[in-house]
């Protein structure tokens, strides 16, 4: 019970120092661009299987480690459930299977789940689990490619571009896509 | 006539009152020291006028009668009739205190201990004569005025000692003091102030903020359980340690028998661990008192904290049943029925959320009784009823939740024109319908798309109606709705909600591994039944409870969760039993948790509506926890029991292939127009320029799914066509729908008559009416 309460008191934070040390990386990344005038744009970068992505820093709120979940019943396969982010409830969404990442095994949400990056707009808030975060990196604006052509439509759809950073090939995610509110209409699992 | 609950909008006039007052106020200081001012003179008279005005809207004619007096005198002002002379500040102080007076006594016929009469008859001399007439010496003798009357009136004199009495009778707060006595010459400034406190007597706050205060506090509410489980914790904590210290002694008193030396050797030790032992025992216990003690007071505080920030969104029902008798009026007036709206419990108060979902369902309960309820005079006469009708509306608390009643003295309902319908509509079969009782009957109009309506009109008969405010009371109120009604007397809607929607009573259940809340307020029973009390029925397991079939249905399938091995066998089989729209349906579960409060959350942001899962709970562990939605547990469980197959497999059949449409209508613009929107929305369009070419194409074979026709066109009317189709048996089983611009009674009559099965005017015509209407009488 109370090794359980101290587990959410350490994820607290850390979630907390993961926030602050993001804030600040992300202030010193952008401390030289008042030199160089170029605009430039900050990215997390994160792992889904064998790939990485990447998400614009500017939505993400912050992130989440050692939740438990709560399922859902008859929602889409890739929203896992729910958790509660101090009070907030907030939806929890397999990123690697909306966007069918391959050779990426689903997720079992009984088994310790790695990181979330809770993403947010101005209507919707989401935690998206992925594999690994990486670090922040700054690319120029112009740096950011419109997503391959070679993705098939349903993964492009949830791509808003394509970077190419220390020879990786990087996917930047379409959070807005991603933030489309589920269920307007009725909406289900195919059973 | 209809009694109007003017409560609401007197709290509003205050409020108004407030802002105007004190800006007349300093209106009035500030043209003292500048008389000449004109634009402050413009902006008094406007909130002068607006004072008398609103005053009067809300029924309190002295307040309008004084700022009348007091416009009166300014516009002589304004128009230099007269001069401003310091008089007239005492004259104006004196009535606007009269004004605060009234104001804050509205409705309580505070008119009666103030000489109102007397201070306009003052005002008026003022205004005539430019020269205040001396207030009388007394109240009581108005017979004698003071003399001097240059001097200024004097309202300490006068209205001091009736205001003095106030407080005492009002229960007025400190403010109310400050009102008395002021001396003559600090008058002013006194009054400014008197007033200037009043104005903080009530602070107006945008919602938004007080539902993140509430927010906040159910956050403190959930803490505070979980710490009310840790003082239970740190309580077993410290019993363990009196354990300990019990099963050391008697270990030491063991090891009395061990040699000397050895008890020699371990005394020190021995003495040391019994010193620490009895001193962990006793701070254990003192904080372990000191934590409960301290929790069961913060409970206490939490739970009033919690209370009173419930309180602050509270209103009272008239500011929405305040609006009904004017929409009864337009109901009344649009329907042709002669009805009275009486209002009865307008002050019952509830949370401001549930206000503002619940006028759209009244509203629709309302044209529910005016339309199907109320019959025409006539047929009331002949009754021997009293011609016009009457809508009851009344409000009132039981419990912890508002139960909120709409009952009409018209009709009622039919059940036996309720069960044709179903047959018709394919909901029954003619022997179901038989064997169904008339209550369930009634209950038949909380079906999906039900109607009884002879006619589809713009108004009534889409069968868009109970089944929608049921489901709304129940989804988004989290309450019930019920219907009662004898036929011929009448029909009460009975409507009953929990008087926030923030906290509700849970039962608690296991399913799959997984808990879930299900809503106290829909479950009829909870019961464990023996496997041999379940009855196989066609393949569905039913069980008997109080001479009725209850159909089951495991909530795993409808939830579509996986099966795990329940926790604890048991012999036993948990059933809840939901009871919804006069449907029972029992849920078979792993097992009972236990009932309690919970507080209701949204999914979030990201998932706008799941089906079967109404939001979230947070229990005191932190877990969270999905509540059920019962509407759509009775609809998916029904389906699974196969209650509602036959509706299903029906409507599938019909959906294959385009259908086609006849238009006839005489105006081209009208005829394209027409075509354009069924050929967007899908489907096959012939058209004919008139009845006679539209009912020669029918002859021809052309088997439309349903004519659209207007009325007035050449060689052969909309009625005539209508008329023709209906007495035709070929062609009787078309659906027609008449699109016109006639829109009397007695025309949709000739409708009706001609065998229409809708009616739609062209005053309202829009293009979801015509396809709406278009895909019901298809289906």
């Amino acid at each position: 019970m109370s090794a359980h309460e101290l587990m959410t008191a350490n994820a607290l934070v850390s979630a907390q120092a993961t926030e602050i040390l993001r804030r600040r990386a992300a202030s010193l990344a952008q401390a030289p661009d008042d030199a160089v005038s170029v605009e430039s744009t900050g990215l997390l970068k994160f792992r889904l299987g064998q790939e990485w992505y990447a998400v614009p820093i500017a939505m993400v709120r912050e992130i989440h480690n050692e939740y438990a979940i709560t399922r859902i019943p008859r929602v889409p396969d890739y929203i896992l459930g729910v958790v509660n982010v101090r009070g907030e409830i907030v939806s929890v969404t397999d990123l690697a299977a909306l966007i069918r990442v391959p050779s990426r095994v689903a997720l079992d949400i009984d088994d310790e789940l790695p990181s979330a990056i809770i993403v947010a707009n101005e209507t919707c808030v989401s935690a998206l689990v992925v594999d690994e975060i990486g670090d922040i990196i700054d690319v120029a604006r112009e740096a950011i490619e419109p997503p391959l052509s070679t993705l098939d439509k349903a993964q492009a759809e949830y791509m808003s571009g394509s970077v190419f950073v220390d020879g990786l090939l990087i996917g930047v995610v379409n959070i807005e896509k991603i933030l489309e509110p589920i269920g307007e209409s009725h909406d289900g699992r195919a059973s | 006539m209809v009694e109007f609950d003017r409560s609401a909008f007197i709290a509003k006039f205050q409020e108004e009152a407030t802002d105007l007052l004190q800006r007349l106020n300093e209106g009035i200081i500030t043209l003292e020291a500048e008389p000449g001012n004109r634009p402050l003179v413009d902006q008094w008279l406007r909130d002068a006028h607006t004072l008398k005005g609103s005053s009067r809207m809300v029924g309190l004619i002295e307040i309008s009668d004084i700022a009348h007096r007091m416009e009166d005198i300014m516009v002589k002002v304004r128009d230099g009739d007269m001069p401003y002379t310091p008089e007239m500040t005492d004259s104006f102080f004196e009535a606007l205190d009269a004004v605060v007076y009234l104001a804050e006594n509205a409705g309580k016929s505070a008119a009666d201990d103030y000489d109102v009469v007397e201070l306009t008859d003052r005002l008026a001399s003022l205004a005539a004569t430019g020269v205040p007439q001396a207030a009388p010496a007394v109240k009581t003798e108005p017979a004698g005025p003071v003399d001097e009357p240059q001097q200024p009136a004097s309202p300490a004199g006068e209205p001091g000692p009736e205001l003095d009495a106030l407080p005492a009778e009002d229960d007025e707060s400190a403010v109310a003091d400050e009102d008395v006595t002021p001396t003559a010459d600090g008058q002013s400034a006194a009054r400014g102030e008197a007033l200037h406190s009043k104005t903080q007597a009530t602070v107006r706050i945008r919602t938004s903020q007080v539902d993140r205060l509430l927010n906040l506090v159910s956050e403190v509410v959930i803490s505070q359980i979980k710490e009310e489980q840790r003082v239970r914790d740190l309580r077993l904590a410290a019993g363990l340690s009196v354990e300990m210290q019990q099963l050391w002694s008697r270990l030491r008193s063991t090891m009395s028998i061990l040699p000397i030396d050895e008890q020699n050797l371990l005394s020190a030790d021995m003495k040391m661990f019994d010193d620490l032992l009895s001193t962990q025992r006793k701070s254990l216990g003192a904080i372990s008192k000191a934590y409960a003690d301290d929790t069961s007071r913060t409970s206490a505080v939490v739970g009033d904290l919690q209370e009173q920030a419930m309180e602050l969104r509270m209103l009272p029902v008239s500011t929405v049943f305040n609006t009904f008798p004017r929409a009864m009026r337009d109901l009344a007036r649009q329907y042709n029925k002669d009805v009275e709206l009486v209002i009865q419990g307008g002050d019952t108060e509830l949370d401001k959320k549930v206000l503002e979902e619940i006028n759209d369902p009244l509203v629709h309960i309302m044209r529910n009784a005016v339309d199907h309820g109320i019959e025409p005079a006539a047929d009331r006469v002949a009754a021997g009823k009293p011609a016009k009708g009457t809508i009851n509306l009344s409000a009132r608390q039981e419990g912890d939740h508002i139960v909120i009643e709409v009952s009409d003295d018209g009709a009622g309902i039919d059940p036996g024109r309720v069960k044709a319908a179903a047959i018709r509509k394919g909901y029954l079969t003619e022997s179901e319908a038989k064997a169904m009782s008339d209550r369930e009957a009634r209950y038949l109009i909380f079906e999906k798309g039900f109607s009884t309506a002879a006619i589809i009109t713009e108004l009534s008969g889409r069968g868009v109606g109970m089944d929608v405010v049921r489901e709304f009371v129940v989804e988004r109120l989290k309450g019930s709705l019920d219907v009662e009604s004898e036929f011929g007397k009448g029909t009460r809607f009975r409507l009953t909600i929990p008087l926030t929607l923030a906290i509700i009573r849970a039962l608690l259940l296991r399913v799959s591994g997984q808990t879930f809340a299900l809503p106290t307020a829909s479950i009829e029973e909870t019961a464990r039944v023996e496997p041999s009390e379940i009855i196989k029925v066609e393949g569905h397991e039913v069980i008997r409870r109080q001479r009725r079939t209850i159909p089951l249905v495991p909530l795993r399938d409808i939830l579509g969760l996986d099966t795990v091995e329940p926790e604890h066998a048991s012999s036993k089989i948990p059933v809840a039993t939901l009871s919804f729209s006069g449907h029972r349906i029992g849920l078979l579960v792993d097992a009972f948790v236990g009932e309690q409060q919970i507080v209701i959350k949204t999914l979030g942001t990201h998932l706008k509506r799941v089906d079967n899962v109404a939001g979230v709970t947070i229990l005191g562990a932190g877990e969270v926890v999905p509540i059920l939605n019962v509407p759509d547990l009775m609809t998916n469980g029904r389906q699974l029991t196969g209650a509602r197959m036959r509706r299903a497999t029906q409507v599938k059949e019909k959906v294959a292939g385009p259908s086609r449409i006849l238009i006839c209508e005489d105006s081209f613009t009208t005829r394209e127009l027409e075509r354009s929107i069924f050929e967007a929305a899908g489907y096959d369009v012939e058209t004919a320029t008139d009845g006679a070419m539209g009912l020669a194409r029918l002859r021809e074979g052309l088997n439309p799914d349903a004519v659209v026709t207007d009325v007035q066109m050449p060689n052969m009317t909309g009625f005539e066509l209508t008329k023709a189709i209906k007495s035709d048996d070929m062609l009787a089983h078309i659906p027609v729908i008449i699109v016109t611009s006639l829109e009397r009674e007695e025309e949709k009559a000739e409708g009706i008559n001609a065998g229409a099965d809708a009616y739609i005017t062209k005053s309202v015509f829009n293009q979801d009416t015509l396809l709406e209407t278009v895909e019901r009488l298809i289906r």
